[in-house]
């Protein structure tokens, strides 16, 4: 479903090193790797929010690296994105905020809007919380909020960019049990980082991790948890000594 | 150094004269590139994009009426300093001031209340759009915008674009109005010239006025363009914003200055003194 090809990316200095990676079609992926080592960027890069230096990305088998925006568009479209930072519009209220990719869609019917609106808040168990303004919510209701609008227009392929970081380990198990549940209930494609590599492995079918830019690990959980590598080992195990 | 350091990592020595000449041309000539690609986009989607009820609305607000005080106050002063000074100056040359009011009115209606009033709004306004957009990108709000399908250009810039077109304008008017009407203030009580002399339009023409209209339409869009493409090439965190908010006042402002100079110009070569 998603697949890169040596892809390459610099900014002041090397992100992303000849990565090679492929997200087989209703797989729930989590990449993970330390702070810094490109995670955030090759989501971005998925979406043609960034254009790779080298490489090739293609998505559903078709190329999409050189894509103009306004080709992009149409596969932005098969696209929901959990930003870090949950990227809630602070003009908006909660409710326009998860209407609004329907509406970009063509979705005009007011009801209907409602309707959804509703369905994606009683999901992420935020009913009632249409009015309310962003900037009003916790760390926690921002993310699940973030999710709601994600997952609303039941995009083939959701990218979620550290769902739970900086959320206390009940609301952090809470979103993952959600992505999970809402992953198996559309059957979307879902690429997860996350830093809370202990929650994340608990929901996911492969595991890739980014070191340095390079992608040094490609399996599936159980494999990531059994691997011999000194650098995933001490990673996914959190073991103070090691090469990290 | 890390024995795994990659080639790439290792610090590269740093550019020599030649070689940062080129780089700053380099850098240069793509913050021309994305400035055009940001006009180019705001032309395109004022023609073709939607708007939701209001929203031009709420920037005329903005950019207009929350600027009234600033603009007036400043070209107030600035009005009755320029006819206070050039009185004094005209004084040594010829004892005659009957002509103050007509070339004052004159050089206001072809370039001073354009040229000043726009210098202004660059900070004010330009300033305000900047860390908006700004602190929109550092939030990935921006980001989420593309990934709805949305040009950031036709949601963010064009409503402040067609709403500095217009209100520039109007500022422009109002505070070329109030600067004319605090020089003739200080003309009367300073020099003793009779307001029925200083409001003197003998000698402003169809050339002056269609030069400063031109200026009033150019200042209102470059301003916002300016400050949008600063507003949109933020990068890093608050102290991005923080930058982002500066260029977009200098870059404005050099806007203004510049496209005065070719206005000017031009209005020279086309309606001659």
């Amino acid at each position: 479903m998603l697949e890169l090809r040596g892809v390459s990316k610099a900014f002041a200095g090397p992100v992303l090193r000849d990565v090679t990676l492929q997200v087989p079609k209703g797989c729930l992926y989590g990449l993970v790797g330390p702070g810094a080592s490109g995670k955030s960027v090759l989501l971005k890069l998925l979406v043609g929010l960034l254009k790779p230096d080298a490489g090739r990305i293609l998505v559903a088998g078709e190329d999409v690296t050189d894509l103009d925006e306004i080709q992009l568009h149409r596969v932005r479209q098969r696209f929901g994105f959990l930003f870090q930072n949950y990227a809630l519009f602070d003009f908006l209220t909660v409710g326009e905020n998860i209407a609004f990719p329907l509406r970009q869609l063509g979705l005009t019917d007011e009801d209907e809007l409602v309707r959804r609106v509703a369905e994606r808040l009683q999901a992420v168990a935020l009913s009632g919380f249409e009015a309310r303004a962003p900037g009003g919510l916790s760390g926690g209701q921002k993310k699940r909020v973030g999710v709601a609008r994600a997952t609303v227009t039941r995009a083939e392929v959701v990218l979620y960019d550290e769902p739970a970081a900086g959320l206390d380990p009940v609301t952090s198990q809470k979103i993952f049990d959600l992505l999970a549940r809402e992953q198996r209930e559309a059957g979307a494609t879902v690429l997860m980082v996350s830093s809370d590599v202990a929650r994340l492995l608990t929901v996911t079918d492969r595991v890739g991790m980014l070191y340095k830019g390079r992608l040094i690990f490609d399996g599936t959980t159980e494999e990531a948890l059994g691997s011999r590598h000194p650098v995933v080992k001490q990673f996914l195990h959190g073991e103070p000594d090691g090469p990290i | 150094m890390s024995d795994d350091a990659e080639p790439e990592d290792r610090p590269r020595p740093p550019p020599g004269a030649l070689a940062g000449l080129g780089l700053g041309a380099l850098g240069l000539l793509r913050a021309g590139v994305e400035l055009q690609g940001v006009a180019r986009r705001t032309v395109y989607w004022s023609i073709r994009g939607r708007r939701a009820r209001g929203v031009v609305l709420r920037q005329c607000l903005e950019v207009g009426n929350r600027s009234v005080f600033f603009v007036s106050v400043t070209m107030g002063f600035i009005g009755m300093i320029l006819v206070f000074q050039s009185g004094l100056q005209l004084l040594r040359a010829v004892p005659d001031l009957q002509m103050m009011g007509a070339t004052f009115l004159e050089a206001l209606v072809r370039d001073l209340a354009a040229s000043l009033t726009a210098l202004m709004l660059a900070t004010r306004v330009g300033a305000g759009i900047a860390a908006e957009i700004g602190s929109m990108v550092v939030t990935e709000q921006v980001d989420a915008l593309r990934m709805s399908g949305v040009d950031p250009v036709n949601h963010l810039v064009v409503p402040r674009f067609l709403a500095s077109l217009v209100m520039t304008g109007v500022l422009i008017v109002w505070a070329g109005a109030v600067s004319f009407f605090a020089g003739c203030a200080t003309a009367y009580f300073m020099f003793g010239v009779a307001p029925r002399t200083f409001l003197n339009p003998m000698l402003v023409d169809g050339g002056d006025l269609l030069t400063g209209l031109t200026k009033c339409l150019a200042y209102g869009a470059a301003i916002p363009v300016v400050s949008g493409w600063c507003g949109l090439s933020t990068f890093g965190g608050s102290e991005g914003v923080g930058w982002a908010t500066t260029r977009a006042v200098v870059n404005s402002s050099l806007a203004v200055i510049i496209l005065n100079f070719f206005i000017s110009g031009a209005s020279f070569l086309v309606f001659p003194p």
